[in-house]
């Protein structure tokens, strides 16, 4: 009786993966087996963000007849994970990498074991301190966080305090975002009133600006490293009947809503879609040899009242809804 | 199978059909994961190289260290959530004292096993000193205490560039053998004679089989449960060890959910959550198994969701197992 129950599990193994894989293995069989294979190798797959740089990725494989394969762990956390992932690309022989690594020092072994391998690596997104990188591309979180500091300073008077909410402690990505802020803060002549993780929830940030308005804080703005809890401030000061200029991060489809609805006053986009396209044809170039510069911007911008209406037809063709 | 005698044996009872059973009981993960390895083997031409195999004997180390020691508090018929954030204070702590302090390895080395194995004895002794009802809530309040910790004494940001003796064990490789798994084969001899052949190691089974007849017979049962946590947060400490010479940095939210791939393996490898149940070798596979599967879908571009849903199927089909196994040895007792 066991040995059946053995076999009905290992046939069910066989099943989940020969319907899960066979998409891929066809495809691979289908065209000619010399084409060029990019691995793009993101921080998880669980957002509109990284869909869209997913999105940008593989209509750059397609404009340029490669084949490109978007993997990414479930969260941005799993550090492992993801190097797991990049030594099975490895494995793979892919002929070049695009990587948005979750913990830029973490991931250097596996770039020096890619490098090993003769496999380029194109940094995406987030940048490492790896001098053998081939290029990064990108616009780095700092300067986002940076550019919604120097928007507060257009939108309220000098002196004033801004709230900071940001993504769990420790995470490199909301650091960069929180601490860019700090300094265009500064540089507007404005101050921070209090930095606050609300871990990147809506829930979350609900109850922590509930907290902040109880604590009878003064501030004249919030910043959240995320749309997602800007939007959750939102709810918590609509329900205070407070009203101050909130600013999210991504510029979420959600987040376009709001800011067109008058509620969120901007979000910081960087361009996620130029990300993973600009990436995949820095990688392509790469695995042909050519030359490329080592950094390649691809901008940052606030989204307010003023071009919600333009950024939000783009964003329903990429998404394609 | 209940053990009923307070000095159990394995395959001591009930003649040759049980007997049958329990070989079979062993191998079956065994079979599982040879099955696995032949379909991946057919359906991705990567799969079964060299380089591959070293790459999941490499990504199976640091779950196979934790899984071993998350077996013995599991055999006890306990749990211990605590080891992924262990594994994070301890390396954390470590690469203060070597990297910002510039102490020398060693010390470092030490200091990292000796906060996994204080932790690990805090959680036996607050489960068994302060009468808390189940393991599970000792461990529970150590694992967020340690995480915070994790997070202040780093102000929440990565420490890396560890000197190489540290990252010996993690990163070095002895010809095309990854010195991690070698470890690996090391402690699970180590453990697979200190569980069969100690006296320490039988009261581990027999606290778990039998609670009663062991107090009975006058083994101090808290005794045996400090020794199983503390070894237990010494295993998550060296499993971050590992960790950091893979990645070169310790970070306060390493080893997050790591209990679960710990507790997972240790199932899937045939342990029993009512204890006395549950050998080494079979946690070892139960780690390969999870290696095995998230490899074997990376490497067809199967997306991280569908592996999570593949791991969740096998931990039920592995525990149902493991049910049915239970009634059919009940009925043959009646």
């Amino acid at each position: 009786m066991r040995k059946g129950l053995f076999s009905l599990m290992a046939t069910f193994l066989m099943a989940t993966l020969i319907t899960t894989g066979c998409g891929s293995t066809q495809t691979q069989t289908k065209k000619e087996p010399d084409k060029m294979k990019i691995g793009v190798v993101v921080k998880a797959l669980n957002s509109d963000y990284w869909k869209i740089v997913e999105s940008g990725a593989k209509a750059a494989g397609e404009k340029y007849g490669v084949e490109v394969k978007v993997l990414g762990p479930n969260a941005e956390t799993d550090v492992t994970g993801q190097i797991s992932m990049l030594e099975d690309q490895i494995t793979k022989k892919v002929n070049a990498l695009v990587v948005a690594p979750s913990q830029p020092a973490s991931a250097i072994p596996v770039f020096n074991k890619a490098k090993g391998a003769k496999i380029p690596v194109i940094l995406a997104d987030t940048d490492a301190k790896w001098d053998d990188k081939v290029s990064f591309v990108g616009t780095g979180n700092f300067n986002g966080g940076k550019l919604a500091g120097e928007y507060f300073g257009k939108k309220v008077a000098k002196g004033g305090k801004v709230v900071i909410l940001r993504g769990a402690l420790g995470d490199p990505t909301h650091d960069e975002r929180a601490n860019g802020c700090v300094e265009g803060l500064k540089a507007a002549g404005l101050e921070v009133a209090v930095i606050q993780p609300a871990n990147s929830e809506r829930g979350m940030a609900v109850t922590v600006m509930e907290n902040i308005v109880q604590s009878k804080q003064e501030f004249v703005g919030v910043f959240a490293t995320n749309d997602e809890m800007a939007l959750g401030a939102y709810k918590a000061l609509e329900a205070a009947k407070m009203n101050v200029p909130i600013v999210g991060f991504d510029g979420s489809p959600d987040a376009l809503t709001s800011i067109t609805e008058g509620k969120l006053n901007a979000s910081i986009a960087q361009s996620p879609y130029n990300i993973g396209f600009k990436g995949v044809e820095a990688a392509i170039k790469a695995a042909k040899g050519e030359a490329l510069d080592k950094r390649i911007d691809t901008g940052t911008e606030v989204i307010n009242k003023d071009n919600v209406k333009q950024k939000s037809d783009e964003l329903k063709k990429i998404l394609g809804k | 199978m209940k053990v009923s005698s307070p000095q159990p044996l394995p395959g001591d009872s009930n003649g040759h059909k049980v007997h049958f059973r329990q070989i079979m009981q062993k191998l079956g993960p065994l079979f599982g994961l040879l099955a696995l390895s032949g379909v991946l083997t057919y359906l991705s031409p990567y799969f079964l190289t060299m380089d591959n195999i070293m790459n999941v004997a490499r990504q199976s180390a640091i779950n196979s260290l934790i899984a071993l020691g998350m077996l013995l508090t599991i055999l006890t018929a306990g749990i211990d959530l605590s080891v992924g954030s262990i594994l994070a204070l301890s390396i954390v702590l470590m690469g203060i004292v070597v990297v910002k302090l510039g102490m020398s390895p060693i010390i470092g080395i030490i200091v990292c096993l000796g906060v996994g194995v204080l932790l690990g004895f805090i959680n036996g002794v607050t489960l068994t000193k302060l009468s808390l009802p189940h393991p599970f809530i000792s461990t529970l309040g150590t694992m967020n205490v340690a995480r915070g910790l994790a997070l202040i004494v780093t102000a929440a940001s990565p420490i890396s560039n560890f000197p190489e003796p540290i990252q010996f064990l993690g990163a070095a490789f002895l010809g095309p053998v990854p010195v991690s798994f070698l470890l690996v084969l090391v402690v699970y001899g180590i453990f697979h004679i200190f569980l069969n052949y100690t006296t320490v190691g039988r009261y581990i089974y027999a606290v778990g089989g039998n609670p009663e007849a062991t107090r009975l017979s006058g083994i101090s049962i808290d005794k045996v449960l400090i020794i199983v946590y503390t070894i237990s947060g010494f295993m998550a400490a060296l499993g971050g060890l590992v960790l950091v010479g893979r990645v070169n940095s310790a970070y306060p939210l390493a080893g997050l959910g790591y209990e679960f791939d710990a507790i997972a393996a240790t199932i899937i490898g045939g342990a029993s959550f009512m204890g006395g149940e549950g050998t080494v070798w079979g946690t070892l596979i139960g780690a390969m198994i999870m290696a095995v599967l998230r490899n074997g879908l990376n490497l067809l571009s199967v997306s991280s969701e569908m592996q999570t849903v593949a791991i969740g199927i096998v931990i039920i089909l592995a525990v149902y197992i493991d049910v049915l196994r239970h009634k059919a040895a009940a009925k043959v007792k009646a």
